[in-house]
């Protein structure tokens, strides 16, 4: 008797010995699986692995269609830059303040704090946990005329503006720039054909995006870190135990090396020549004027988005105070 | 007498020899470098472009072509002491050269992988680890790959605006092209080290601009798959009126098929893994699986044809390792799982035998 095997068989395949928790995470980055960023997050998932929890990657190159996909529940967790984060942890996502971190030293010091068990009520927020904060590098502005290094040889500029961050849209304006809505894929195109006269971003986007382009023979880059990029790991509340939880970002303080090198690396691949350097009289003058628009950002007031948690403002300035006692802020009634 | 007239002359003679010796090596001391180093540099330089890189682009090995690179280039390379740096010759065997570096690494990323599938941490991060120095060696000799086949046909990558280089024969393009591919995969490998290697990124847009310098169709639309790469890494730098990357990435693809040399669907599996569109890679996994039987391979450039091969293995590997825990057996080769079509196969009935 004949009869059809209608069955498809299997190849038996072992299971993985070890039984971890499965973690699906969708990972920004501009360059997407080859990335850095996405790089950096493979050694935090190998890191995780050793505690149990398996993070499965997947890249995505725009971030908003990331955290999309982490909001439809196409990801358990989320790495992408604070300023998308806002929404789900507003003390977290309020670290890439304006200027309010002007050294690396200061970030360190802020990321350490926050590594620690103590602040992992911080953590979380509306169902959302934060499991991991790695530095991105400082945001620096480009300009194509080194006329432009100060704050009111902004006004009546074009910057190109992420259309997303309020913050930044309010700090043009604040110094009568004119906002010119942009993204993370064309604001370089912007700024080299000349649409526009500054853009913002990180020393990465220098050699990446060609910014050199429309720096071209007269502009520069202006030394002064605008903010602190960061990216962070969110996930829901309930994906992983406060135990693991505090682990995962335990990992990635202890990543903070691996992401300072690559910083330095790309603030290093750009010519001497071509940064602005600011005198300290100036400086003091822009570190007050940020800090009264943040504390307008902290209210909302005259104008201004309420985009700033209070709490985070005030350890950055514990922060800034620390480690430069002298600031006139450190003194001053209205301290953040 | 006469004997003893013999040997004085013989020894005059002998002296005049010497003499002359003597002035030939003050003579040649007084130079910049030996002319016979110098001649057989130039002959060994000729010799590589005419004969030697069209025998190694033929061959189907690409381990052994590698072993050459490795072997080779810095003899070959360290003639640029005394002679025009051999550039062309020089990008080649480099690029043979990361290919072996890249080999290494790929075993020590399936290693990684393989520990991580069993769940030995110590054993997946030991190996991730080793892939990233391998990695960022690759990544080193690729970057000077890439500057050495710009150097040869005194292309500018930075000039605007940009100006083709002269290429005159066939193997001039297909060296340009490599070179600039090989740029490409120079960053990419340098972000798999975590940056250790330090290349520059705007090689990406440089890369972009300089592959319309070759023909698309000649070059099995691999100069078209480079530029669609980078417009998927880099949005700003495509064209208003360009098709959308991925399907210039499949027509390319096509194109290589039909040439012969299917570089393109390396450069698709490489963006497809960069992008995460695992639906994409397994399409080009199994594309090019099929056309391993129907392809008629251009003989003058196998060599490129199974390098793409070897990538396209690694990338199927990677697969398998991470959800298997071992490489694609090769009758699998081409499917993205381990499941056997056993549909439809008649059994007979045993019920008479037991």
């Amino acid at each position: 008797m004949i009869r059809n095997s209608l069955a498809a068989l299997t190849l038996a395949v072992a299971a993985p010995l070890a039984s971890a928790q499965t973690v699906s995470m969708c990972v920004f980055d501009v360059i997407g699986a080859n990335g850095d960023v996405f790089n950096m997050v493979k050694d935090y998932a190998l890191e995780m692995k050793a505690h149990g929890v398996d993070f499965e990657l997947k890249p995505y190159t725009d971030e908003g269609v990331a955290v999309g996909d982490f909001n439809a529940g196409q990801c358990d967790a989320v790495a992408a830059t604070d300023i998308r984060i806002r929404p789900f942890n507003r003390f977290t996502g309020s670290i890439s303040a304006v200027g309010a971190l002007p050294t690396y030293d200061d970030l360190k010091t802020l990321l350490a704090t926050l590594a620690q068990p103590k602040a992992a009520s911080l953590m979380k927020e509306n169902g959302y946990e934060v499991l991991g904060i790695v530095p991105a590098g400082a945001g620096y502005l480009f300009v194509n005329d080194r006329g432009i290094d100060t704050a009111g040889e902004l006004a009546g500029k074009r910057v190109a503006t992420l259309d997303y961050q309020k913050d930044a849209i309010h700090m043009v304006n604040y110094v009568k720039a004119t906002v010119v809505p942009s993204d993370i894929t064309n604001f370089a195109g912007k700024f080299n054909n000349g649409s526009v006269d500054t853009a913002y971003a990180p020393a990465f986007a220098y050699e990446a995006l060609e910014l050199y382009k429309g720096i071209g023979d007269k502009g520069g880059i202006v030394d002064y870190p605008l903010a602190q990029l960061t990216i962070q790991v969110v996930a829901r509340d309930d994906v992983l135990e406060d135990g693991l939880a505090q682990k995962a970002r335990e990992v990635a303080w202890g990543m903070y090396p691996q992401a300072m090198n690559l910083i330095d690396t790309q603030e290093k691949a750009i010519p001497d020549g071509q940064w602005i350097r600011i005198p300290d009289k100036d400086i003091t003058g822009y570190q007050e004027m940020f800090r009264e628009n943040r504390l307008e950002m902290r209210d909302g007031v005259n104008g201004a988005p309420d985009v700033y948690h209070p709490k985070m403002l005030s350890l950055l300035s514990k922060i800034r105070c620390a480690s430069n006692p002298g600031a006139s802020e450190c003194t001053a009634e209205n301290r953040e | 007498m006469i004997f003893s007239m013999l040997t004085q002359v013989r020894h005059v003679l002998a002296r005049l020899r010497a003499m002359v010796a003597v002035s030939v090596v003050i003579l040649l001391a007084g130079c910049s470098a030996n002319p016979i180093y110098q001649t057989t540099g130039i002959v060994l330089s000729n010799y590589s472009e005419s004969e030697a890189t069209p025998y190694v682009m033929q061959m189907s090995d690409p381990r052994m072509a590698c072993a050459l690179g490795e072997g080779t280039d810095a003899l070959m390379y360290s003639f640029s002491r005394i002679i025009d740096a051999p550039d062309s010759t020089g990008s080649l065997l480099m690029l043979l050269a990361g290919n072996c570096m890249e080999y290494r690494a790929w075993e020590a990323e399936l290693d990684y992988l393989r520990a991580e599938y069993h769940g030995n941490v110590p054993a997946a991060k030991d190996a991730r680890e080793m892939s990233k120095r391998l990695y960022a060696i690759t990544a080193e000799r690729r970057y000077e790959a890439y500057q050495r086949a710009m150097a040869a046909y005194d292309f500018d990558p930075a000039a605007e605006p940009m100006e083709c280089p002269f290429l005159f024969t066939d193997q001039d393009e297909l060296t340009f092209l490599l070179g600039l591919l090989t740029g490409l995969q120079a960053i990419v490998n340098d972000a798999n080290s975590g940056a250790l290697a330090g290349v520059p990124r705007n090689i990406a847009p440089r890369a972009e601009r300089a592959a319309q310098c070759v023909d698309n169709e000649k070059w099995g639309g691999l100069p078209n798959a480079v530029r669609a790469l980078v417009w998927l890494l880099i949005p700003d730098t495509r064209p208003e009126l360009s098709p959308d990357p991925w399907v210039v990435l499949e027509n390319s693809a096509e194109m290589g098929v039909k040439a012969g040399i299917r570089a393109s669907h390396a450069v698709q599996v490489v963006a497809s893994e960069t992008f995460g569109r695992p639906d994409v890679l397994a399409s080009t996994i199994a594309e090019f699986a099929e056309t391993e039987e129907q392809i008629d391979v251009w003989d003058t450039y196998r060599l490129v044809d199974h390098v793409a091969r070897s990538v396209v293995t690694f990338s199927s590997d990677k697969h398998w390792t991470r959800n298997y825990g071992h490489r694609t057996p090769a009758s699998f080769f081409g499917k993205m799982t381990a499941e056997r079509d056993t549909s439809n196969v008649e059994t007979m009935s045993l019920d008479g035998l037991l």
